[in-house]
Parts: C-alpha cells; structure tokens; sequence
C-alpha cells in the first residue's frame, strides 16, 4: 500500500478485498455489496480515528466484521425464515456436475452460512482472506488459542461439507 | 491422531517456526492418514479460495466507491431504495467468462515446492508448472513433467495454455508477468501417470477453454511468436 497515497485512493484500493470477504461473512451477493457499501462510508465517516502509518486494511476489515456482527440479530431471524431447502441442497451436490465458477461461488457462500458466525469470520480472515493468525487474534481481540481453536472446528466442519471422497 | 488438530493446521497454514514444522512434517510423511487429511484439506482452501477470487477479480459495482463523500453515499442509498444495483443478468453475464473448477481431495498443493502458489490472494503456476508455461512450445515437447497443450488468446485478451502434468490438467493465463490459475483438475482416480497423456483432454477443462477462448487456439508459428514477445 503506497502510503502517499490519499485515504480514500487507499480504501478504494482495497475494495475487492473487502467485496471478498463481505461475501464469505454474507448469504448473497446483494447482502454482501450492501454490507460493503455500509463499510465504506463508515471508513470515511471515522477517517480521523485510522492512525496513519498503522494497516488501513485491517482496521477497515475490522470495520466490516463489526457491522456484520451488529446486524447478527436480524440476520438469524431472517435466516431462520428463508433458509430454503434447496441451499441445504447446493452445499451437498457434486462440484464435477458444475464448472461455472459463479455457481462454485454460490456454494461456498451456502456452505460458509451454515458456520457458526464465530468459526465464519476466523475462516474467512485465515483461509480466504490470507490473514496471518497472529493479525486475527489482533483483529479480533481474541486470544490465540480461541482463534486457532475456531479455525479447526470451521475448517472440519466446512470439508464436511463440501469435501468428498 | 499422533498430532493435535491445532498443531497439525498451524504447519498446514505455514504458522509454525522452522523446528516445530519440521516434526509435523516428519509425523505427516509417517503417517498416510495424516497426509491425506493434509491433502483434503490443502484442496479444500484451495476451491474456497478460487470460489471467492472471482468476486475480488470481478469489477467493483459502481455503487460502491470511497471517492465520493458521505453525502453522496446517502443519496445513492436513498436511490437505490427504487432497485438495487445491476440485474442478475449482468451478473450471470459477467460470471459466463469465468470458469472455475477445482475438486475437492484432488487438488495437491505442497506449499513450499509446489506447482502451485497463492500470492495477493490469487493462485499462480510456480516451479516446474511456471517453467514449463513460460518456455515450452507445444510443438517440441522438452523432457520435464509438464506437457503444454492448447495456447489462446481469451476473451480479454490474455494469452491462455493448457497444460498436463502425471497427476492433473488445468489452465492458466497470463496476468502482468505471471501465470494465474484458472483451473486445476485432477486425473481421474487410476488414470494418472504417462497412460493419460496419451488420451484426450479432460471434459471438464475443455469446457473450461470453450468458455474462456476467443477465436481458434493459436497455431505452432503463433505459439511462437506469442513466446517471443513474452506471452503479451
């Protein structure tokens, strides 16, 4: 990240990172642009309180994880409504019978959405994301043990889901 | 499991100090059950990752975009209450060009010396893979493991080749200097090792390369010249 850079070039810079990882926290492509969208303008509404010098991607990512947090609430509810019996489908159909990669893409959201919200994020920041464990654990204020601990479950539990053979 | 679960995924994601993995990867090369967990889940990372790619790799919607003030942001929020941005069909539009395929359990990706490597959150050919891409011609085959097949331009323009190694078949195209992953597929269960070579390509990635060609795949005096001016 070239620092003379002005902020906004910087987080524009970084929009298809935090796309990707609004889409692995989200259930669908519209939820996960507007979960983007909600960041950004909270990233230029708090521009005074990112310390220059110090990782815009983190702390902008850390943005996006909170306000996915603080709309868990309606997302359960409205999740326990629609969740259809055809996404519990998608999760278990054979990848070889589809190429493309926007239906690989929606199976991977499928699947995501059926971790627990705490394993999802560690998930999400490690093994899509490429976060180093040690950044999560500052990301997250959590305590290295529970990251990697999460990160096992999640990680079983999603090859459970999508792995075969 | 003679290694615990957290140990075992911390040397699979590189987080362990040079001593500490070292002992991991002896465990793993002992025991075949740990290896093939290893492999499980290298490929599983590997598809999720591919799956997410394609949403950082596709353009930014309009809607989204820092360089506008907060006022803006609320207008086109208020604006957007009417109909959200784009249509489905742009989407399935834009996600036709890509296709992705990598399966689960059959992908092998050793992180050090692997033909495979992720960096800036994208897959790229590297070692023997990178090597063979970058200097091979289809038509004077060299001795090392890795075979070219077809080379094409795709629909943007990028310069794409196929490629078979004993164990699997895929595509790449080039991206600035490197070699991106397009789609990594792995020899049918019995069918690895020379025998395959001999027979046709994999259904799934000529289905790959129907969707991502532009024009007839580029003949041996193209191939050529493509090479010379550094697969531009």
């Amino acid at each position: 990240m070239d620092p003379s850079q002005s902020f906004e070039d910087q987080l524009g810079a970084l929009l298809p990172r935090l796309r990707r990882f609004a889409h692995t926290l989200s259930r669908d492509s519209a939820d996960a642009d507007d979960l983007t969208q909600a960041t950004v303008e909270r990233a230029l509404r708090s521009k005074a309180q990112w310390q220059p010098g110090t990782r815009l991607d983190s702390w902008a990512y850390r943005i996006m994880r909170n306000l996915w947090i603080d709309t868990a609430r309606s997302r359960s509810r409205k999740a326990r409504i629609e969740a259809t019996p055809e996404e519990a489908e998608l999760v278990g159909e054979d990848p070889r019978t589809a190429m493309d990669a926007a239906l690989d893409l929606k199976r991977m959201m499928a699947a995501m959405e059926r971790l627990p919200d705490e394993q999802r994020e560690v998930v999400a920041l490690i093994l899509v994301e490429g976060f180093g464990y040690r950044e999560v654990c500052e990301m997250l204020d959590l305590p290295m043990g529970t990251v990697s601990s999460r990160l096992v479950r999640g990680r079983n539990r999603l090859l459970a889901m999508v792995g075969e053979q | 499991m003679t290694v615990p679960d957290e140990k075992f995924f911390a040397w699979l994601d590189g987080e362990l100090s040079p001593d500490e993995a070292a002992l991991v990867e002896a465990e793993v090369a002992r025991s075949p059950e740990l290896a093939r967990t290893a492999e499980q889940h290298r490929a599983m990372q590997s598809r999720l990752k591919m799956a997410f790619d394609t949403v950082a790799e596709a353009p930014v919607p309009g809607r989204i975009r820092p360089n506008a003030n907060v006022v803006d942001f609320v207008a086109a929020k208020r604006a957007r209450a009417a109909g959200r941005w784009g249509s489905p069909a742009q989407w399935a539009a834009m996600a036709a060009t890509l296709a992705i395929g990598i399966f689960a359990g059959t992908l092998i990706v050793p992180r050090a010396s692997g033909p495979v490597e992720v960096q800036g959150g994208r897959l790229y050919a590297a070692a023997s893979l990178n090597r063979a891409l970058d200097s091979e011609l289809a038509s004077a085959p060299g001795t090392g493991p890795v075979r070219i097949g077809l080379t094409f331009r795709d629909q943007s323009g990028a310069v794409c080749r196929t490629f078979t190694d004993p164990q699997s078949s895929g595509l790449a195209c080039r991206n600035g200097s490197r070699w991106q992953l397009r789609g990594l597929f792995a020899a049918p269960e019995g069918q690895s090792g020379p025998y395959r070579m001999a027979g046709g390509m994999d259904p799934n990635l000529a289905a790959l390369v129907d969707s991502s060609i532009a024009g007839d795949p580029l003949d041996a005096a193209q191939e050529k010249a493509a090479k010379a001016k550094g697969w531009r």
